[in-house]
């Protein structure tokens, strides 16, 4: 086992660095000068000639990739060139916003995708259902996130005006008052800070939630239908066990290690989701500071918060490797 | 009689009576007829796609260009005319939208082309050669698969720029990686069978094994999973153009159409609603349509 986890982790180190070595170079190709972008066309040689020394994007660039790759190691991602507060300190405002969407679309996502999915699977002889639940898991694949996004704020903003239209809530009010302890001190003001959060969550999330328990639904639909053809399942039901029973005892339980899977993919999926979901929201967040970070040419900003996607993707997917192991000992042994 | 006879291999449901047999053979025929529901329609969209993308110049009511003073944000029917209703410049929506046909279908196919090109070439050169050739090409593609591909996109298109050729590229490299790791597990399996020996045994070369029998018999497959990544490219596309990286306006796109009308969505809400609802039937074509190939492909996967 501790053999296994050494190796896994040992694969996703290079699969990191190589990932951020990717980032580094597309984003040095850039066409744009950032400091044509953030001066503008009228600026003298000489103003972008000390923009560039300022921004140090006159060095060599093995140097700044050295730099780059030894800093962002340290989670130090430069500073912000509009800005020019650390870009690390925008992240961590921002993290929290991403996480709970992420985490609430998530909650939506597996509620009523995994049910649905496993019922689609085992109810594939009555196409009333099955084919039913499928077109439903198709129509939702298929919707944009961001029209789905669009349509809700249509009805639910607009016209109906029960949510609000764009904004993420006090967050950082919310955090500082766990931090403090205010928040069992002056429990009503707590509650209505989150309320206010919630309350701002729930369209992104019923939005990103619902277009990903189609994916949920039609990998928890295969995972059944591969779990329920295996011959224990046949000697279970042989042996006259009820149906409800076979399926919570012998299925359900084995279906564990296709369901981490599609944690896996989830992630990365959500991950993309969020950066369409804030920005039609304009809601804060990674994502709509990841889309705000390229159209300012900002390479600290989108370094930064492309390395923090891609670490946190591999970083689930190590996580996998390793839960794997935990669930099923013989992958470990492979 | 039909007496537990395990259909397909599976649940042993004992059924007693003279009708059952030919029950069972009215389901089965039933299934079938379902199941050639979803290929058909997913097939005729398509077919209506590229007729739609082939003839957008002739089918379109106006030039996707073209101003209407007189008719700026109306609604659907409004204006004589403009069913789908108009713009902030006054320009057709319908016509826009049958003209971003073209960018949609452009993209969604030449990406995934270019995914194949790249991808297949290199998996099946990693799972047949193997060895160093195989732990190269595979980390790299770990290294690319670590960026979601709308991820990758983003950052390939922000380096090379918006165009219609760039968000090719773009999409067609987030892509890659999946093709060449579908291309190197069916290589490994296929190079098992006693045909590969018999042609290496008669003389021919690594190359000629897999582009002459490796690769026609991992293309039924590498086709199937095409058809699927088609509808991500297209979505892909969407949400590139959405975010102002696609193909730069005036050129419509129905990525770029949305978010346009993203501004007016207080006062005239069909400018986002309508291509929004074109995205989605493209992706749902070829969805379908992959779909239903792969459960043709992968029989565990139909409900029977």
């Amino acid at each position: 086992m501790l053999q296994y986890a050494i190796q896994r982790l040992l694969i996703a180190v290079p699969v990191l660095l190589g990932a951020m070595t990717i980032v580094f170079f597309a984003m040095r190709v850039l066409p744009g000068d950032p400091c044509i972008a953030m001066m503008g066309d009228e600026a003298t040689k000489e103003a972008l000639a000390d923009c560039t020394r300022a921004l140090g994007l006159n060095r060599p660039l093995h140097v700044q990739y050295g730099e780059y790759l030894w800093r962002s190691l340290r989670f130090d991602f430069g500073e912000s060139f509009r800005q020019g507060y650390p870009v690390t300190q925008y992240i961590l405002l921002m993290f929290p916003h991403t996480l709970v969407l992420v985490l609430a679309s998530t909650v939506i996502a597996i509620c009523v995708g995994l049910p649905a999915g496993i019922l689609s699977a085992l109810k594939r002889k009555s196409p009333l259902i099955d084919y039913s639940l499928r077109i439903f898991a198709l129509l939702g694949l298929s919707m944009p996130v961001f029209w789905l996004g669009i349509l809700l704020l249509l009805v639910f903003s607009l016209r109906w005006n029960v949510f609000p239209l764009i904004g993420g809530g006090d967050l950082e009010r919310v955090v500082d008052m766990v931090k403090t302890g205010e928040a069992i001190g002056e429990p009503a003001d707590f509650f209505a800070s989150v309320a206010d959060v919630v309350h701002h969550l729930v369209l992104p999330a019923f939005a990103l939630g619902i277009t990903l328990a189609a994916t949920v639904s039609r990998l928890a639909r295969s995972a059944m239908l591969e779990v329920i053809r295996q011959d224990y399942i046949r000697t279970a039901r042989a042996k006259g066990v009820r149906e409800g029973f076979v399926v919570y005892k012998h299925a359900l339980r084995n279906m564990v290690i296709p369901l981490l899977t599609i944690l896996g993919l989830f992630v990365a999926i959500a991950l993309t989701g969020t950066v369409l979901t804030e920005t039609v929201f304009t809601r804060p967040g990674l994502g709509k500071m990841l889309v705000d970070g390229i159209g300012a040419r900002d390479y600290p900003l989108v370094q930064g918060a492309i390395t923090v996607f891609t670490m946190t993707v591999i970083l689930v997917n190590l996580v996998v490797d390793l839960l794997y192991a935990v669930f099923d000992p013989r992958i470990a042994y492979k | 009689m039909a007496i537990a006879r395990g259909r397909a291999g599976e649940e042993l449901g004992v059924e007693v009576g003279a009708g059952a047999e030919a029950r069972e053979a009215r389901q089965v025929a039933r299934r079938r007829a379902y199941r050639a529901i979803p290929i058909t329609i997913g097939l005729a969209m398509i077919v209506g796609m590229i007729v739609v993308a082939i003839a957008a110049p002739l089918i379109a009511p106006f030039s996707p260009s073209a101003q209407f003073s007189t008719a700026v944000l109306k609604g659907p029917g409004a204006v004589e005319g403009h069913w789908l209703g108009t713009d902030e410049y006054g320009r057709d929506l319908l016509t826009r939208i049958l003209w971003g046909t073209r960018v949609s279908l452009q993209v969604g196919v030449l990406a995934v082309l270019v995914a194949f090109a790249i991808g297949v070439p290199l998996g099946i050169a990693a799972g047949y050669v193997g060895g160093g050739t195989d732990l190269a090409v595979m980390r790299f593609m770990d290294m690319l698969l670590a960026f979601p591909t709308l991820l990758l996109a983003l950052l390939i298109v922000t380096a090379l720029g918006g165009s219609l050729t760039n968000e090719i590229l773009a999409i067609g490299i987030a892509l890659t990686p999946n093709f060449a790791r579908l291309a190197r597990s069916l290589a490994l399996s296929i190079k098992e069978n006693d045909y590969i020996m018999a042609a290496r045994a008669l003389g021919s070369g690594q190359t000629r094994l897999m582009v002459r029998h490796i690769f026609p018999n991992a293309m039924y497959a590498l086709v199937v999973v095409g058809t699927l990544y088609v509808a991500t490219a297209i979505r892909t596309e969407a949400g590139l153009s959405f975010l102002g990286l696609g193909v730069p306006p005036p050129t419509a796109s129905w990525g770029n159409i949305l978010s346009e009308g993203r501004q007016y969505i207080k006062c005239c809400p069909w400018i986002t609603t309508f291509p929004g609802l074109a995205i989605m039937l493209a992706v749902l074509a070829f969805n379908l349509m992959g779909d239903a190939l792969r459960d043709l492909l992968d029989p565990r996967l139909r409900g029977d």
